[in-house]
């Protein structure tokens, strides 16, 4: 990064002696734009010496996906990005028939039960139930009066949404794979952390009268920021990352605007 | 020397050994049925929930619960078919071929439970019972006759059996019960229960009003009698009727499908999804036809909404169904679209998305809409209950007291089947997952 061409040096007005062009002895001020000794690169050496880095929303060590970091100014963005309260998509892939400690399939065995009574109706109503209880959370937490009319209108686009503090929140969630022992889940939600997740698929199994696993966590959307706008390991140069930080920008202040204006 | 050699952590090898070891356990087998359950909530001092701790504690640590916020189950012994709310009281029928087929609970001072023999005093009867108690029917064929439908009004009650016609009990002030009105007739603790058989085919539905009854026959037409001062009874003139009568007027010769009422109001779907309408206007349910308050003809109301699938009505407000699964509104007190919209003569849609309509799941419609006095319940294809209006002592099921002025989701373990909604309480039956 420090190889990269610099800004030009600032240049500044002086007013410098110069010899008159009459005779000798007599000194005039000649005004002229000389570049400012500080900007030197000798005088200031390397541009930057230390980046500072923050992370967005955690992601776990048994997790996978997109993860959000700002770079120096983006630090402050980082934080506006949280009070927008946007909504985080994962991909949850589960199995059935295991139970274990830490709802994950590399944790010490609790029970194994028999899973051939469950089909994807029975997995869809259960989604269903869930994503009501949940919708009722989302119209408590998001402490609106409900006896308003700017409530009811806010409600009837879908945009009632906590914008503080509260317990995870799951928007929507829907079944995309089904096959027995395994499924894969799309799960929408707020304020959430991945073994929170996993306590879900450990409960959706339960209420199956099964029991369940969660195999795999992936986060493919956070807020504006999705998987083709992510970089994969390979690509974590310089150039991709500038390019990359180029092209969300504008995603990012559309989305900041709109939502805390 | 080696004998005993510490265990160490489990390798991979060990722990797969292991977890293939592992005995299974089966919770539910592959030919596992889902069971039918009856959840109650609201007022319970009457005794209309039909539990009895809630009144009267069994336990030292109990206290009595004057409501039940939240939806509660009722352990039935049989599989509750219909059921039907009333003004502080429950009836409960069973499809099933047993002598038993329908329970009643809640109050009793006008028999409307029929005659529930007191046992410290064998000649007097309970006037509130507490628990689903059963109701003796003087049916011919009792093994054999089934029950169909229940249905409540204010202090009377229709049963509908499949082959020996309607059987009403409670309160006859009015005729409401469809046999002549008896002077000064002490209705407490009354054994009679009346049977109407003449009909011009078979009835098919019945429906309660507050004091008047409506009966709908196979062959799509329909029949009155009870109170008429507000012309509810729809037979042209405001007095009572003591025998169930033909209605005319525009739905003469109309195949109607389905009738409704709990107040003072009537509307009926015909087959082609035309909605007619009689009863009492004050509240502008039939303004959209006339200025008059009391309509005491069946009158079309021309709505164009699309084709009509079912229709609510309740005490002050409407609501019907269309074919394609929205729900109208019309009428006055709160009607589910915000605290603005307080009466409103012609028919106002409420947006899907209030029912778990998205883009995520676009297939979520309503299937069924039903009215108590202040209140609306729909149930969605996906087994959802959603209700709004007035919270009269806790009879939405939300949990809260507030009045709820647009859809709420109700959260109920299992998928709600039916629903029926009372003045100060609500049953629904359900099954579970």
């Amino acid at each position: 990064l420090n190889a990269a061409p610099e800004r030009a040096p600032r240049q500044q007005v002086r007013f410098l002696p110069t010899p008159a062009p009459g005779g000798g002895g007599a000194v005039e001020l000649v005004a002229a734009s000389v570049p400012v000794l500080a900007d030197h690169p000798l005088v200031r050496g390397p541009r930057f010496r230390k980046l500072k880095i923050g992370a967005g929303h955690r992601l776990d060590v048994k997790a996978s996906g997109v993860f959000v970091l700002g770079i120096g100014h983006g630090n402050k963005l980082l934080t506006d990005l949280y009070n927008c309260h946007l909504t985080k998509v994962y991909t949850v892939d589960g199995l059935f028939g295991k139970a274990t400690d830490d709802f994950s399939d590399t944790g010490n065995l609790v029970e194994k039960t028999t899973f051939d009574h469950i089909t994807r109706e029975k997995l869809e109503r259960i989604l269903a139930v869930i994503q009501g209880t949940n919708q009722k959370a989302l119209l408590m937490y998001s402490n609106i009066d409900m006896k308003t009319q700017e409530a009811y209108e806010l409600a009837v686009k879908g945009l009632i949404r906590p914008m503080g503090k509260s317990p995870p929140i799951i928007t929507a969630i829907r079944c995309l794979q089904f096959a027995l022992p395994e499924f894969q889940l799309e799960i929408h939600c707020l304020h959430e952390t991945q073994q929170y997740l996993r306590k879900m698929v450990h409960e959706i199994g339960l209420e199956l009268k099964s029991s369940a696993v969660c195999t795999q966590v992936r986060r493919t959307r956070d807020g504006v920021f999705t998987v083709d706008d992510a970089l994969p390991r390979t690509q974590w140069n310089l150039q991709s990352i500038q390019e990359a930080i180029r092209n969300c920008q504008l995603k990012v202040e559309a989305e900041l605007e709109k939502t805390l204006a | 020397r080696g004998f005993c050699v510490p265990a160490g952590p489990p390798s991979t090898r060990q722990l797969r050994e292991a977890e293939e070891a592992a005995p299974v356990f089966q919770y539910a087998g592959k030919a596992a049925k889902r069971k039918d359950r009856v959840f109650v909530w609201g007022f319970s001092y009457s005794g209309a929930l039909g539990i009895p701790s809630f009144v009267k504690p069994d336990a030292g640590w109990k206290k009595p619960r004057r409501i039940q916020p939240t939806p509660y189950r009722l352990e039935t012994e049989d599989k509750i078919s219909s059921a039907a709310c009333g003004y502080g009281f429950t009836l409960l029928a069973s499809n099933t071929r047993d002598i038993t087929k329908v329970w009643g609970m809640g109050l009793n001072k006008d028999s409307q439970l029929g005659f529930q023999r007191s046992r410290r005093d064998q000649t007097k009867g309970y006037e509130y019972v507490l628990e689903p108690s059963p109701i003796p029917l003087p049916l011919e064929k009792p093994q054999q006759t089934r029950v169909l439908q229940v249905s409540c009004g204010r202090a009377h009650s229709l049963v509908l059996t499949d082959s020996e016609g309607v059987f009403t009990m409670g309160n006859n002030s009015y005729g409401q019960c469809g046999r002549k009105v008896v002077e000064d007739e002490i209705y407490s603790g009354s054994h009679l229960i009346h049977q109407l058989k003449e009909f011009d085919s078979r009835v098919v539905q019945v429906v309660c009003g507050q004091d008047h009854s409506l009966f709908r026959t196979k062959k799509g037409s329909v029949y009155a009698c009870g109170w008429g001062a507000d012309g509810q009874t729809g037979l042209g003139h405001y007095n009572i009727t003591s025998v169930p009568t033909k209605l005319h007027g525009d739905i003469a010769g109309v195949n109607i499908i389905q009738v409704s009422s709990y107040g003072d109001c009537c509307l009926a779907v015909s087959d082609e999804g035309d909605v007619f309408g009689w009863g009492n206007s004050e509240y502008l349910q039939l303004a959209s036809v006339t200025e008059t308050t009391q309509v005491n003809v069946p009158r079309h109301l021309p709505f164009k909404i699309g084709k009509v699938k079912e229709a609510a009505c309740g005490g002050t407000g409407n609501a019907v169904l269309t074919e394609e699964g929205n729900v109208f509104v019309w009428g006055y007190g709160i009607l589910g679209k915000g605290p603005n919209l307080i009466e409103t003569a012609e028919p106002e849609m409420i947006p899907p998305s209030l029912f778990g309509w998205s883009d995520f799941s676009p297939d979520t419609r309503v299937a069924h809409v039903r009215c108590g006095l202040s209140q609306f319940a729909a149930l969605t294809n996906r087994g959802e209950l959603f209700v709004w209006g007035k919270n009269v002592r806790g009879c939405l099921g939300t949990g809260r007291m507030e009045d709820q002025y647009f859809p709420w989701r109700v959260t109920v373990p299992g998928e709600v089947v039916d629903v029926a909604c009372g003045v100060d309480h609500m049953v629904s039956m359900v099954r579970s997952f």
